[in-house]
């Protein structure tokens, strides 16, 4: 049989590709999975857990502080008993503070008076991992904005562009200022951000957050916000709620009753 | 070209793009949160060999550190089948025993590890 040159290259070149086409051919359900949009974009999507929290103010009692010393007890968080040094990671805020933004003329008096508990949102879209230089605050996969303390460099710009004041920062060595250790968490060091992390420890073993469990009068609901059969989500669909700030677009995790 | 060479290179082409957008098809990424309650605590074999841990403890950690903060991946597996959270409390519940268990090597290396700025030294502990 002739064959000229490029008669022998084209037909090496067929083979090659038929061969390259055959191995495809051998893994059929990768070849053809379909392609989940959603990996590509990192926003929230069904399918996909992401935490929320739902708070109910009304059966949330004043005065109450029982949330805050299980969180910060549970987290190693140190009181310096003083504003500025401040350290919080679940605090109470009056109704103003908590939603500057909502209306308040001719509102309710006891309305206007009442603590609403707060914490970080874990945004949707958190301005505050944009910020970081380090990507030592990140979103998980489980929508949980994470700190990563062995990367953070104290910067402070997650601060700054947090609209929630939901950060604190380590001035001083927390080890003094920390009562009793938790030896199950480790604490932090001078210098770096620090936040709550939706006890993404105890999610990790099965347990509910410890501000959920902690809770004399079971005002907060723990869940998955992109189940449409979980708890917390038949609550948010039976009732009127609110997020703090909603027109900055962060779109919170955290949901309120009032 | 004969019409059948052309079938055969299209068909060739549009195999290898097959093959190509296999490649790029998104891993599960599977939540491993549920596995973490059947992780061990206690074992009374360390998850690799004595000598191994020696050398390369610390780059083990460094690989544990970034997969449970980073990943979310909390599970370790030993070749021989064990699972063990990710976590410095999954070695400290064994050698912390010894009080000093890290403190004396490395006070001998004269190596001065971060991990104790904000982890949890036995000897910091009053047990």
């Amino acid at each position: 049989m002739k064959q000229d040159r490029r008669e022998f290259l084209r037909k090496a070149g067929i083979g090659a590709l038929a061969g390259i086409g055959a191995l495809a051919g051998l893994n059929p359900l990768s070849a053809l999975e379909k392609t989940d949009m959603s990996a590509l974009s990192g926003k929230p999507v069904p399918g996909r857990t992401r935490w929320g929290m739902l708070i109910d103010t009304r059966s949330c009692t004043d005065g109450c502080r029982q949330c805050v010393t299980a969180c910060h007890r549970a987290h190693n968080v140190p009181d310096f008993g003083d504003r500025k040094n401040e350290v919080k990671w679940i605090w109470k805020s009056r109704y103003e503070q908590a939603f500057p933004t909502s209306g308040t003329q001719f509102q309710k008096p006891e309305l206007l008076g009442r603590e609403v508990l707060t914490l970080c949102n874990h945004c949707a879209e958190p301005p505050c991992t944009r910020a970081c230089p380090t990507q030592a605050t990140f979103k998980r996969r489980d929508g949980i904005v994470a700190m990563d303390y062995h990367r953070c460099i104290g910067c402070r710009f997650c601060m700054a562009a947090c609209p929630y004041g939901s950060r604190s920062f380590n001035w001083l060595d927390p080890r003094p200022a920390i009562s009793e250790y938790n030896r199950e968490f480790p604490t932090r060091e001078r210098g770096v951000v620090e936040k709550c992390n939706f006890c993404s420890e105890r999610l990790a073993r099965g347990l509910q957050p410890a501000c959920v469990e902690s809770c004399p009068g079971k005002a907060i609901t723990f869940g998955d916000l992109n189940d449409p059969g979980s708890t917390i989500r038949r609550m948010l669909s039976e009732q009127e709620t609110m997020q703090r700030k909603p027109e900055l677009g962060t779109l919170p995790s955290v949901f309120y009753i009032i | 070209m004969k019409p059948s060479g052309v079938l055969m290179i299209t068909g060739g082409i549009v195999l290898v793009m097959i093959l190509a957008v296999s490649m790029f098809s998104p891993g599960g990424g599977a939540e491993t949160a549920d596995r973490a309650a059947v992780a061990e605590r206690d074992s009374t074999a360390c998850i690799a060999s004595k000598e191994y841990m020696r050398s390369h403890h610390m780059k083990l950690l460094d690989q544990w550190r970034h997969d449970a903060v980073r990943e979310g991946d909390r599970i370790h597996e030993t070749p021989d089948g064990r699972t063990f959270e990710k976590s410095l409390n999954t070695c400290l519940s064994c050698h912390s025993q010894n009080r000093f268990f890290c403190v004396m090597c490395h006070q001998y290396a004269n190596v001065e590890p971060t991990c104790w700025n904000c982890h949890l030294l036995p000897t910091e502990t009053k047990e």
